[in-house]
């Protein structure tokens, strides 16, 4: 009811402007510098509302009252001109093109800016940067090229969130991840998939439909997005038709990628021999019962397997868009069609997208303007079971562990061709052991699913009533609807199903979501020289989560392979319902005195339903201030202004929240329910805390910015500091305290403080030769200051199994928790350990009668060493991170370089820890250097078949933690623009063809495949693990872009 | 100046229009959970409580598979094939560390988290429950939560504290918790003394002796929900423990006649059965198993707990053959016939024997066992010789049953044994084949102050051993700073 009042209102308005004119007509050519003729240049009768569009030979007929005596004249990219028509029925106009920092536009949250108005800190990537990259979502290539931004790519199965922060980790328990505002919409992020193959919602979006991504970092910038800005904000910008003749793109690449820097492992013969070598070294070794042995293969030659080969591939990716777009006076639009298909590097993790955009704005007649967009996309994650990348580092039968860990000396199949499978596990053909390794991969890769289907609508529709040059009235409904189908099969004779003697899963997971915001936006120059702006809004965002399966295990035959077949029985999975709520009331208000000194202020009250009964309401602000130096008259009296081009100081301050990552109902305390002998239980289940509130960030941030050699030149300074309290824990009582769970308490507190520099320079720009440059560099100092009363440290699990990882007062977030070693003892080749009174351990896995396992250097009894003897290690958080692209052009040729790199982080490599694993585990070749006799001086201890001690895989060990600074060059692609003269033949207006590589180098010292990893994604107190990730690929792409 | 007015008024009034937070959906209320503040409003939501209570001992591989199992393979009549952590290899072979999250931390998490909801419950049916249901319903409800505080109290003593007969009592337990948690707090406690712990725990089963029904209204409930006879059962395994013999017979006296066959005249008449296997079969509520944990396939034990699926090789029952029986533990135990019944319980399968007790394939819906009939009449035999020191004829009588219902060839008599010790040891074999697989292994060294046994690869632990008995959840030592590790 509420809209449609609205609508009226603005409806009788409009109806109520119409007046009388007498009219002359008066006619044109509008031309570049060059002379040449400009198609599509709106020129409007000032004071009049009339516009008219030239023509392609840049031709124009205007109609106007009599009192019109200025036309103006404006165009994309070229400076507007006012021309005086008094007297005149003919003009012809000459337009520059116009300085692109000076009308630059930036998001800035229900509204724009010019870059040069701001007071904020705002970074902006254009969508070229991000468009026909061998990516799933834009975000993924971010990456380097905005400072204070910083992208991880978790791991290498396709289309898994990147690890996205802007200016450090600002939470320890919720989210860190950015709000992301679409089109004035804030979506859904995260992973919609509950399967093995990760779905990043923000796929949904089509890089190539990406206008502009404005990162806003500081609290003058984000203050507008109140309880949700803590992490900074991210502004999507898709497309919209531009002025001119209806343009036809076409994009396109196909592309190749391969796994890269794959850790090297035993052969058959080696391993064999090896793991034969530990069981003798544990007094096992039987050659009848106890043994391993190598099995002839049909060929006659030893099985020789690596299961590299098994589980990775060489993907091939193509994608495809395709966008027709246009303006005229009255309406511009923009319709778009995509398809993408990758295949990734891991064998059935494969990624489609269709994705079908169209934004539309009309202006109907002189104050009303309504448009909207539609965006469905439909996509396909898909993968075969488990990566042991996404969260799930100890799958039995992740890929990227089977891969390494599976004995090299059985093979996929048995001679006959079948399955090589004993039961659930893979079969020891010739070995005389129980056990060498877990599932077969191959029966998965073959027979199982973990898939996940999305549908996504992100549109909106809004409608605009601006009576007067001074104010606007605006009310935008949109909506984010994603609807996930979740599909699961493990086949019966596959590990993963042999025990439920197949298992078949289905789940579908709804979000929806409705944001309605209703703004009124004022702009007035008051004497010429006082602008003021202030913009005043509500605004309502409901979202429903519903999710419900059926999960169904004892196939009655293998022909059954969804929920619908024979089973036995129907039990339900993946269960969950909730809602949240947000109502918020929010203004801006803007002022600059002469374009020298500029001041904004931003407020939001934000109402959010998942906060405590007592606590839902909270405000938030920022305020900033900048100031244009050059204009000042002492500065241009000391010269400054013949040095610099530009120079602007700004400043601001704010407190803004977030909230992101909390549960619906984290707040309350309940009872959950279940079944006990068939009857029905209502357990004690969460411990709620009804103050729980927003997670608090006051944000300072200053920063200079000037242009030398007439803004040739550009850079930026800036340094931040976020000092984040009220940070949300969940805190741990003492186990003993028998809580259901751990209380969520706003308690701890936490800083991020850096420094950011961004450089441009066009170093030549010459008719048929140009080169530009930009650096950025961004620093971190991430310290925790402190958690609850009581609570010392945070332990943080990787894939529950292990716990490398802590967070404590006085340390960065997530610093590494290991045990110390001091190397392998050169006499015995035992580990030595540093237990936690700094006395030397030395462990042996079977003790020789009279001894013990953990001894002493004079050979007494030592108290077990483990995770309890564990030491604060080192920080996980990069120092330093950023980026250096280049571009150059020569004739037609052009070339763009993106390095990027990070240094002063380090990584726990677990991964090593299993690959020097003494069970029946494959072992890297490393291990052959390992102790054999006394005297040896080796890092690789004497072996005992069974030790999972000394290498690190019983407690997390310094030994593998390694330094993860890189330098990558992230992207290098080499272009053709095909000539005009041939363009012009075939009727195109341009065609490029271009051969591109991601990830082509790697610089570090790291021994894993990839030192740009984490294996529990997004999580913010276990950053920096890799264990068992599968690598990241190399892609080569070739691709062309033709406009019509 | 005039039109400007009217267009602020205007922008005002449609902001006013869509403003306005809407109640409802600011404070939502959850529609799959109760809250805490209607809990204990009905007799339903009530029992739903002290069920909760039984879900949560058996759930997540408490007395529901893990427990018993851990016992099992301290003992040295398993062997473990898998070499993996998560399924006890750390406790099979006397390692697990402080940070062992599948055996130590676990476990310690999950009794206390028992205990509280036991404690949660006793609070609430005093501050409002009671009047709900009455007193004497509410007496019975209390009694089994007490029942169940007690059992988790008791599991915590064998693993993590020394026994009873080390300093009679006087080493350190572990923290004694009696009121319900429900918020933040300061929550360092100081573990109290093995005998503080065992005082409580006899209290819990004194009273729950006192206030529980003497039967339940069905056979599954007689198995599945505690009855006076369930109390003075474990009263026996707990004295029994403590080595208070003269206390084992009296509790045992209440429920086994004095005579053969030996049945409990009074409550539940429970009773051995004629063929030892169909305990272990649907329905699992035979007089015999005095308290077990029931499983269905939409009541599942869970990844990894399940018994069926450590002990059950995959060519039997498609269970993962963690652990086979050692060749050299009760499996090659020449006076175990190969006619005795529970040899059924044994297959053979790639060389290997395993104990085949626990047959239903995936999910492993066999119920566990948490204390049978048998066991009480070994308990009693075993205490009788213990007390009197003497070759004691009720408790041969006592192992003769046991044996002779699967063994009918095997009859002792007085002259079998050269003293009481003789006899001694040989209920305690009697109890390692009878009990194989329901976790009373371990326990049974324990509380003897026997090594835990070498096993391939693995040397004996004495009794005086720091490794006799696990260390303290490193979660606990972290977080409850008056808490020591062992």
């Amino acid at each position: 009811m509420r809209k449609l009042a609205v609508f009226l209102t603005c409806a009788l308005l409009f109806v109520a402007q119409a007046y009388a004119q007498t009219a002359r007509t008066v006619t044109g050519k509008v031309t570049d510098d060059k002379g040449a003729p400009l198609s599509g240049v709106t020129v409007s009768a000032v004071g009049a509302n009339k516009n008219a569009l030239t023509d392609n030979g840049g031709n124009f007929s205007i109609q106007v009252t009599e009192k019109v005596r200025t036309l103006r004249i404006s165009y994309v990219g070229f400076d507007s001109k006012d021309v005086s028509i008094n007297g005149l029925s003919s003009v012809n106009v000459g337009l520059s093109q116009e300085d692109k920092s000076l009308s630059e536009v930036v998001v800035v949250g229900y509204g724009t800016q010019k870059r040069k108005d701001l007071t904020g800190s705002v970074a902006s990537v254009k969508g070229e940067a991000l468009a026909n990259k061998p990516t799933q979502s834009f975000e993924q290539a971010l990456g380097g090229r905005a400072a204070g931004v910083q992208v991880v790519i978790p791991s290498g199965v396709l289309n898994a969130p990147p690890v996205l922060r802007i200016r450090g980790t600002n939470s320890i328990s919720l989210s860190s991840y950015p709000l992301i505002v679409v089109d004035g919409v804030a979506v859904f992020t995260g992973d919609g998939s509950s399967t093995s193959a990760a779905g990043n919602v923000l796929s949904s979006i089509n890089p190539n439909d990406i206008e502009s991504v404005d990162v806003a970092k500081d609290a003058a910038a984000t203050a507008i997005y109140g309880s949700r800005a803590a992490n900074g904000v991210l502004f999507i910008t898709t497309k919209k038709g531009k002025p001119g003749r209806s343009k036809v793109t076409v994009d396109s690449w196909v592309g190749i990628s391969n796994p890269q820097r794959l850790q090297k492992v035993l052969d058959a013969q080696q391993y064999t021999d090896y793991k034969n070598e530990a069981l003798r070294n544990a007094g096992t070794f039987n050659a009848a019962t106890n043994a391993f042995a190598t099995t002839l293969g049909a060929d006659g030659k030893i099985i020789n397997t690596n299961w590299a080969d098994i589980v990775y591939r060489q993907g091939i990716q193509h994608s495809n868009t395709i966008s027709l777009s246009g303006a005229n006076e009255s309406t511009n639009y923009y319709f778009s069609a995509g398809y993408t298909e990758q295949q990734g590097i891991i064998r059935r993790n494969d990624f489609k997208r269709l994705s079908l955009l169209m934004n539309i704005d009309h202006k109907a007649g002189k104050f009303f303007t309504m448009g909207g967009k539609i965006q469905y996309t439909s996509d396909q994650n898909t993968a075969a079971t488990s990566s042991g990348s996404l969260g799930d580092a100890f799958a039995t039968a992740g890929m990227g562990r089977v891969a390494l860990i599976t004995a090299p000396n059985v093979g996929p199949y048995l001679a006959d061709g079948s399955y090589n499978r004993v039961n659930n596990l893979i079969g020891v053909m010739g070995n005389k052991l129980g056990q060498v390794g877990f599932y077969n991969p191959q029966i998965a890769l073959d027979l199982n699913r973990s898939n996940s289907y999305g549908e996504h609508f992100i549109s909106n529709v809004y409608a605009q009533f601006k009576p007067t040059n001074w104010l606007a009235i605006r009310t935008q409904y949109g909506l984010d609807y994603l609807m996930v189908d979740n599909d699961f099969f493990s086949h019966p004779i596959s590990g993963e199903g042999f025990a439920t003697t197949g298992s078949a899963t289905a789940i579908f997971n709804k979000n929806k979501r409705w944001v309605w915001t209703t703004t009124a936006q004022f702009d007035k120059v008051f004497a010429e020289k006082h602008t003021v702006s202030a913009l005043v809004g509500i605004e309502h965002q409901k979202s429903d989560n519903n999710s419900y399966g059926l999960n169904r295990v004892t196939v009655s035959d293998p022909a059954f392979t969804n929920i619908q077949g024979g089973w036995a029985t129907p039990n339900t999975s993946g269960l969950g319902i909730g809602e949240n709520y947000l109502y918020s009331e929010f203004a801006r208000a803007q002022y600059n005195y002469n374009r020298k000194y500029f001041l904004t202020a931003n407020v939001r009250r934000d109402g959010a339903s998942q906060l405590g009964a007592n606590s839902k309401y909270g405000t938030f602000w920022g305020v900033s201030a900048s100031w244009d130096v050059l204009t000042e008259k002492f500065i241009q009296n000391m010269k400054l202004d013949q040095v610099f081009s530009s120079l602007r100081l700004r400043a601001s301050y704010g407190k803004v929240g977030n909230i992101g990552g909390l549960g619906n109902f984290a707040s309350l305390s309940s009872y959950s329910s279940g079944l006990y002998g068939g009857f029905a239980t209502v357990a004690y289940g969460q411990a709620g805390n009804p103050n729980l509130t927003w997670e608090t960030s006051k944000k300072t941030d200053v920063g200079l910015n000037f242009g030398l050699f007439n803004d040739r030149l550009t850079a930026e300074i800036g340094y931040y500091n976020s000092n984040n309290d009220g940070l949300l824990l969940f805190v741990p009582q003492p186990p003993s305290a028998g809580l259901p769970s751990n209380i969520p308490t706003n308690i701890g507190s936490m800083y991020n403080r850096g420094f950011e520099f961004d450089i441009k320079y066009n170093v030549v720009q010459k008719k048929d030769f140009s080169w530009s440059t930009s650096f950025n560099l961004s620093t971190n100092d991430n310290k925790v200051l402190s958690l609850a009363p009581g609570i010392n440290n945070i332990i943080s699990s990787t894939g529950g199994l292990e716990n490398p990882s802590i967070t404590l007062p006085g340390y960065p977030i997530g610093m590494l928790f290991v045990t110390r070693t001091a190397g392998v003892d050169p006499a015995t080749g035992r580990r030595i350990f540093i237990n936690n009174q700094g006395r030397q351990v030395f462990f042996q896995h079977v003790a020789p009668s009279g001894q013990a396992r953990f001894m002493y250097a004079d050979g007494t009894t030592a108290p077990t060493v483990s995770s309890a003897d564990a030491i604060v290690y080192k920080n996980t958080n990069a120092k330093i991170f950023g980026g250096w692209e280049n571009n150059l052009r020569f004739k037609n040729f052009e070339l763009n370089a993106l390095f990027t790199y990070q240094m002063g982080n380090w990584l726990y490599y677990g991964t090593q820890a299993g690959l020097r694993d003494q069970r029946f585990w494959n072992n890297e070749v490393g291990v052959l250097n390992r102790w054999q006799k006394p005297g040896d001086v080796t890092e690789f201890p004497k072996p005992v078949f069974g030790d999972n001690v000394s290498n690190g895989s019983a407690f997390p060990l310094d030994i593998n933690v390694f330094k993860g600074d890189f330098v990558k060059l992230r992207t290098l692609t080499v272009g053709y623009n095909l000539p005009k003269t041939l363009l012009d033949k075939a009727k195109i207006s341009n065609a490029r063809f271009y051969v591109s590589g991601n990830n082509l180098l790697i610089i570090t010292k790291y021994p894993g495949p990839d030192p740009e990893v984490s294996s529990n994604g997004n999580g913010t107190t276990n950053f920096g693990i890799d264990r068992n990730t599968v690598a990241n690929q190399r892609t080569i792409t070739i691709g062309l872009n033709v406009g019509f | 100046m005039k039109k400007n007015l009217i267009y602020v008024l205007m922008a005002a009034g449609l902001v006013q229009l869509s403003s306005c937070a809407k109640e409802n959906f600011v404070n939502p209320v959850p529609t799959n959970v109760i809250s805490d503040l209607t809990a204990f409003d009905s007799k339903d939501r009530i029992e739903g409580q002290v069920r909760s209570i039984y879900a949560s001992i058996k759930n997540a591989g408490m007395y529901g598979g893990r427990y018993q199992i851990f016992n099992d393979i301290r003992g040295g009549d398993f062997m473990n094939d898998r070499t993996n952590v998560v399924t006890g290899f750390d406790v099979w072979n006397y390692t697990p560390s402080n940070s062992s999250t599948n055996s130590v931390q676990n476990h310690w998490s999950r009794a206390y988290y028992v205990i509280n909801l036991s404690n949660v419950f006793l609070d609430g049916m005093a501050a409002k429950g009671t009047a709900v249901v009455g007193a004497t319903i509410s007496n019975n409800y209390q009694a089994e939560a007490r029942l169940l505080r007690a059992m988790s109290y008791y599991s915590l003593l064998q693993l993590y504290a020394r026994p009873f007969w080390d300093g009679n009592g006087s080493k350190p337990g572990v923290p004694l918790r009696l009121k319900g948690n429900t918020g933040s707090d300061n929550y360092a406690l100081a573990r109290a003394t093995v005998a503080e712990v065992y005082t409580q725990i006899l209290a819990d089963l004194n009273f729950a002796e006192t206030n529980l029904p003497t039967t339940n209204s069905s056979a599954i409930n007689n198995t599945t929900r505690a009855h006076r006879n369930t109390a003075i059962a474990l009263k026996t395994r707990v004295y029994l423990s403590m080595r208070r013999y003269a206390d084992v017979i009296t509790e045992a006296n209440k429920i086994v006649s004095a005579n053969a066959p030996f049945t409990a005249t009074s409550g539940v008449a429970h009773a051995l059965q004629s063929d030892v296997t169909n305990v272990f079969k649907a329905p699992y509520t035979t007089t015999e198993s005095i308290f077990s944990m029931p499983f269905a396939s939409n009541e599942a034990p869970g990844g990894q707990n399940q018994l069926g699926y450590y002990y059950g090789p995959a060519a039997f029952n498609g269970g993962n053959g963690e652990y086979s029986l050692l060749s050299t533990g009760i499996v090659s135990n020449a006076g175990w016939k190969t006619t005795d019944r529970r040899r059924a319980m044994v297959g053979v399968y790639g060389g290997k024997s395993y104990l085949t007790k626990y047959s239903v394939p995936s999910i492993f819906t066999d119920y566990a066992p948490v204390i049978r009939y048998a066991e009480v009449l070994l308990n009693l035999a075993e205490a009788r010789v213990r007390s009197t020191n003497t070759v004691d004829a009720q408790a041969i009588a006592l192992l003769n049953a046991v044996r002779g219902r699967s063994d009918a060839s095997t009859v002792f008599t007085a002259a079998d044994f050269a003293n009481s010790d003789a006899l001694a040891n040989a209920i305690l074999t009697e109890r390692r084949i009878e009990l194989l697989g329901e976790g009373l292994a371990g326990t049974d060294l324990t509380r003897l102050g026997l090594p835990l046994p070498a096993k391939p690869g693995v040397a004996a632990i004495a009794a005086t051993a720091q490794q006799y008995i696990w260390p303290i959840s490193s979660s606990e030592l972290l977080l409850n700073p008056l808490c020591t590790d062992n």
